[in-house]
């Protein structure tokens, strides 16, 4: 099975986030990055399937050439190869991103399955699996918690309330997927090693016309909450239970 | 010659195995074979165990020549060493080593029959005893030999001399046959002994005075690097199986007499971890023996027992054979963790968030100099001319709010004493140690060529550490990745402030004990400076278990951030100190701080646990300046 | 302007997708019945919405993936979780609610989801039923039951969560008892997943479950963005932690500093004795 994987580079923002100067971005000096959640589960989810059944696994990435460490980080854990769409480093829109993807799936061909996460943890704008799926004319299911390749076919599973809701697609497919669809491997070094001779094709079309057009980012209001403080270690649970009571939880 | 072949097939072990390099500092080594060989230094902290293999390793040593003598005796029974064998006052000498080698034995045997030590568990006991016998049955044989000689008049030596053998003469019959009899029977037990000699434990009597020279002279906190730049056939990851020991590590093995002194002082051991670094040692040294294919970790050595170790180095501390424990474990580590991924999973955020975020807590680096903008600490920015001293703060302090106290009172401390001194802030990232000790040893050499970049770009050329696994590896592990750097703990600098009398603290009577931390007492030699500090704010008091016997917090080889099964080590430390009667338990480490105040806790104990240097900066705040 | 709503029925984030609808112009509310079928849905939504100058949904999981085929569909630009429209400047929700975009939507309709409990939820109105044409994409099949023993997190009324402070799975005990005194859902970090402590359907957070809970009680939880994102929908938060400078306290209504390993059994036994048990 040849299955593409697409991810996107974030960073570890942790407790606060700081703005740039411009408000365009997140300052992102001395910040850790990582692969969204959601996908690294999907890249995980992909090396399983062609573990199991052969195949091969590319993984893509449209960001900026720093973006490279996260394909590499996919080919460590079995990725197979990598295809870097090189931005300038300012943001894509969706329907850009999107569209720079279904040039690149057209370009390559012979895709079984493309996977995605549902959402980016830092832009969350839900849509750039369904827009790849509706250009190419694939079905999509989104919201994956589970993924049963076949022959020919795909049966998934999300997340319904307390139950869980069962699809079937036929191959080739686009599955955006969300994090506890697996336990993501801890890279080998000999992976990681391998990793750095593996192929990277490095793609850099123009950047097309924004849509949604970013103007700013913003701190939302009410940051720095003051806390009420009912006191200090185990003298405190009187008052705990006070609170809970008044709130009618207790 | 079946000695000869089994000793081929041994030195093929070792010279088949991986190699390093322990070459150099001769005098050092030299120094270790007179203090430790021959003086059986290690042995010697067990008085009495310690005596009783002194009597037989001098034993062996001064009746060595009557072996030859009986070889040369047994063609010519009128023959004997030219000099050696007429000295009187040399058979007198054999005759006392006769007596202490036998009261050696019986030492012994009464130690492992009557008193039953648990370091013994595990141990071959029947090998033990079959060796002791035929100690005894070797020394037996030459004094009845020797007495056998006076007796047929065929002593080359004045008789009266050797007092033993001569009393013992009067029950021999004065025929040559008895002479005969025993010179033959000393020479079948001694060739007996030495076949049986290499397929026995006390093989070390052969290679552990080898083990010893090439034991480490310096830098013991250090671990040796893995190159990663190699060649696929050449690279290698740590020790999968037997073949991947380095030829030390098979020493080690050969060396090891199964004593149990590490299993003794192992504070996993002691608190009911399967863990035994002697039974470890005895394990891979089966695998070695089978020249066996198969993983070590699982077959031979228990997984779980690789996990256990906390780095403490209490073992090596103990082995009186140089036995370096600790790297078979880090090795093992290394494969599990970098190869097979097969490693304890609550510690796989930190290997992430190391890797990630530069620091064990996964917090924003962004936030790492929080601390330091309420205490006005100069952040060294690039460009910046460098500082006198560099204060490198670590993970601990700087993100945890039980260590920061100790990085705030350093700091104060610096500033009241006139330091020219400033921190890397953001910059700084882990040092990679806990990495390290867990085995990833690529994700720690990263950060290791990061933060040489950074320092040897700043033009930094001391730093002080209040972290004794950063000061470890910024002084003992970077200069493998082009560091050098004068390193100081904060302690060592702060000792040295106040003897020049730029820190004035105050005194007051209050008793306080000091917890040795491993990585500053026992892998660095570091003792008396924090010692200087306590005594110049207090009364200090000690326990029972301090200096190079230091008893491990429990947070070293990583497990300040995997979980303890069996009894917990904080605890059992936490009560040593509690029974001491201070009322203040004084640490250098961060760790030590986190482990011993969550161990005070739980032991229910009236101690506060704090850094010295808090301890000398409140002093300063109450009188002293 | 006239404004396409898509409801699901009784559901509180569509009637607060109302409010935001109201805001814009003139509401046409419709529903769609039958087995959910994304992509058909979109295509009856997209129909429908001819002549509307605004299509709008809540930003739960099927309204964002709806809007998303539709936008896939007409090619315009579609802005998720929204929380203020300004003509064609809206304000969407980044890092799961801890930071904003201000962004200007170049299309027509414009097509936006409200972004959940950023709105009060509105009078319900008429709803329209449509139907979906099955055209053979991707539809629900069935449903299979999940056996979790225990409170759902996402419906639970009381969350308990623990965090790396908690120390181990064993540790989770003292979290479960004060769970289960409160008949409480037991919830935990990313951290505690990652490390193998608890699973991941026990997730707080931006990819995990996202509460909505009366009181939200973290313990030895720092309080990182992607976590608190999942948490904020919560009422009410009590953090209960050793660090006074921990992020979490920025978010949280109550506090007690010190070692959630006392404080927690604290909690119970104090519970335990109101209650006279």
């Amino acid at each position: 099975m040849k299955i593409l994987v697409c991810v996107k580079r974030v960073p570890i923002t942790g407790g606060k986030i700081v703005l740039t100067d411009d408000e365009q971005e997140i300052r992102t000096l001395h910040l850790g990055f990582a692969i969204s959640p959601h996908e690294e589960c999907a890249v995980e989810e992909a090396v399983r399937i062609v573990e199991a059944g052969g195949g091969e696994v590319v993984v893509l990435t449209v960001g900026p050439a720093e973006a490279e460490e996260q394909l590499r980080d996919s080919m460590a854990i079995g990725a197979d190869r990598g295809i870097l769409i090189r931005t300038d480093g300012t943001e894509w829109d969706p329907q850009a991103t999107a569209a720079a993807i279904v040039d690149a799936v057209r370009a390559e061909g012979g895709f079984d399955l493309i996977l995605f996460g549902n959402e980016s943890a830092d832009a969350g704008n839900y849509q750039v699996g369904i827009r790849v799926a509706a250009a190419l004319g694939l079905p999509v299911v989104t919201g994956l918690k589970k993924i049963e390749a076949g022959e020919g076919r795909v049966r998934c599973e999300r997340d319904a309330g307390g139950a869980r809701d069962v699809y079937e697609a036929p191959l080739p497919a686009v599955l955006t997927v969300l994090e506890g669809l697996n336990l993501p491997r801890y890279p080998s070094v000999p992976g990681r090693l391998r990793a750095k001779s593996k192929p990277l094709a490095v793609l850099e079309p123009a950047r097309p016309a924004s849509k949604l057009e970013k103007l700013r980012l913003v701190l939302p209001a009410g940051q720095g909450k003051q806390a009420e403080i009912l006191g200090e270690g185990a003298a405190a649970a009187p008052r705990v239970v006070e609170v809970m009571q008044q709130l009618g939880v207790a | 010659m079946l000695f000869g072949r089994r000793a081929l097939f041994l030195a093929g072990l070792v010279r088949n195995a991986r190699p390093t390099d322990r070459s150099g500092d001769t005098p050092a080594r030299a120094r270790n074979e007179a203090v430790d060989v021959l003086g059986q230094r290690t042995l010697l902290q067990r008085a009495i165990p310690g005596l009783m293999h002194a009597f037989i390793f001098y034993g062996f040593i001064v009746l060595f020549p009557t072996i030859l003598m009986a070889m040369i005796a047994a063609v010519d029974a009128h023959a004997t060493l030219p000099w050696l064998g007429h000295q009187g006052w040399y058979m007198a000498l054999v005759d006392v080593f006769v007596i202490l080698v036998l009261v050696g034995v019986a030492t012994a045997v009464v130690i492992r029959a009557v008193f039953r030590p648990r370091r013994f568990a595990g141990s071959h006991r029947a090998e033990a005893y079959v060796i002791l016998g035929l100690i005894a049955l070797v020394v037996l044989t030459l004094l009845c030999w020797h007495a056998s000689l006076i007796a047929a008049g065929l002593n080359e030596w004045p008789a009266g001399d050797s007092f033993l053998s001569n009393a013992l003469a009067k029950a021999f019959p004065s025929g040559d046959t008895a002479e005969r009899v025993f010179v033959w029977a000393h020479l079948c037990t001694v060739f007996a002994f030495l076949v049986y000699l290499p397929y026995s434990k006390h093989l070390h009597i052969g290679v552990a005075a080898v083990n010893v020279w090439f034991g480490r002279t310096r830098a013991r906190g250090r671990l040796e690097p893995l190159r990663f730049d190699l060649p696929d056939d050449q690279l290698r990851f740590g020790v999968a199986t037997a073949a991947d020991l380095t030829w030390k590590q098979v020493l080690d093995g050969f060396s090891c007499t199964e004593c149990g002194r590490c299993q003794d002082v192992c504070p996993a051991n002691a608190t009911g971890k399967l863990l035994s670094p002697k039974l470890l040692i005895m394990g891979e040294r089966d695998q070695v023996f089978a020249q066996s294919d198969a993983p070590i970790a699982g077959n031979g050595v228990p997984e779980e027992m690789i996990w256990d170790c906390v780095t403490c180095g209490a073992c090596v501390e103990a082995c009186p054979v140089s036995i370096e424990h600790v790297d078979h474990i880090v090795d093992l580590r290394r494969q599990l963790v970098m190869v097979d991924s097969k490693f304890p999973a609550e510690a796989e955020p930190m290997l992430r968030d190391v890797e990630r975020s530069a620091n064990p807590w996964g917090k924003p680096q962004t936030e790492r100099a929080a601390w330091a903008a309420e205490v006005g600490v100069r952040i060294l920015e690039p460009g910046d001319p460098a500082p006198e001293v560099l204060y490198w703060v670590g993970c601990a302090a700087s993100f945890d709010e039980r260590a920061r106290a100790s990085a705030e009172s350093t700091a104060k401390l610096l500033q009241a004493a006139g330091v020219d001194f400033a921190i890397l802030g953001p910059r700084e990232a882990c040092t990679g140690d806990p990495a390290r000790r867990m085995g990833n040893e690529y994700v720690f050499q990263g950060y290791a060529e990061q933060n040489v970049a950074t320092l040897n770009e700043a033009g930094v050329t001391k730093i002080v550490a209040s972290c004794p696994h950063c000061f470890n590896t910024l002084a003992n592990e970077y200069p493998d990745f082009g560091g050098r750097y004068e390193v100081m703990h904060h302690t060592e600098l702060l000792a040295e402030l106040v003897r020049d009398g730029r820190l004035n603290p105050s005194r007051d009577a209050k008793p306080i004990t000091y917890h040795d931390s491993c990585y500053l007492a026992r892998h660095n030699d570091v003792r008396s400076a924090p010692r200087e500090l306590v005594a110049a704010v207090g009364e200090p008091v000690e326990m029972r278990r301090h200096g190079k016997q230091t008893f491990c917090c429990g947070a070293g080889g990583a497990h300040m951030w995997m979980e303890e099964r069996g009894r917990p080590i904080n605890v059992e430390r936490a009560r040593e100190a509690a029974e001491t009667g201070a009322g203040t338990l004084a640490v250098a480490c961060p760790f030590c701080t986190v482990m011993l105040d969550d161990g005070v806790r739980e032991a229910g104990a009236e101690l506060r646990v704090a850094d010295v240097s808090t301890l000398l900066a409140e002093s300063l705040d109450s009188g002293g300046h | 302007m006239s404004v396409l709503l898509y409801v699901e029925p009784n559901d509180e984030l569509s009637l607060q997708a109302l409010t935001l609808a109201r805001g814009l112009g003139d509401v046409r509310a419709v529903a769609l019945e039958g087995a959910y079928q994304p992509a058909a849905w979109a295509a009856a939504l997209a129909d429908a919405a001819q002549g509307a100058d605004a299509i709008v949904a809540a930003g739960s999981d099927r309204g964002n993936e709806l809007l998303a085929h539709v936008a896939a569909r007409l090619d315009q630009p579609f802005a998720a979780n929204v929380t203020t429209v300004d003509g064609d400047v809206v304000t969407r929700v980044r890092w799961g609610g801890s930071l904003l975009e201000e962004a200007r939507l170049h299309g027509s309709p414009r097509i936006l989801s409200v972004a959940p409990h950023t709105q009060p939820a509105a009078e319900p109105i008429q709803v329209e039923t449509l139907t979906a044409a099955d055209d053979g994409s991707p539809r629900v099949l069935e449903r299979v039951e999940e056996s979790t023993g225990g409170v759902s997190l996402r419906d639970a009324k009381v969350v308990v969560s623990g965090g790396r402070g908690v120390g181990s799975a064993e540790g989770f005990a003292i979290i479960e008892e004060l769970a289960g005194l409160l008949g409480a859902a037991v919830g935990c970090s990313r951290v505690v997943t990652s490390a193998g402590w608890r699973p991941h359907t026990d997730q707080v957070g931006q990819t995990g479950t996202k509460i909505s809970a009366d009181l939200y009680v973290a313990c030895g939880i720092s309080g990182a963005t992607q976590h608190i994102a999942g948490a904020k929908g919560a009422k009410k938060i009590l953090a209960i932690n050793n660090d006074p400078e921990a992020p979490i306290l920025a978010s949280a209504d109550y506090a007690v500093i010190g070692d959630l390993h006392e404080i927690v059994p604290a909690i119970s036994a104090e519970l335990r004795k109101a209650r006279g048990t």
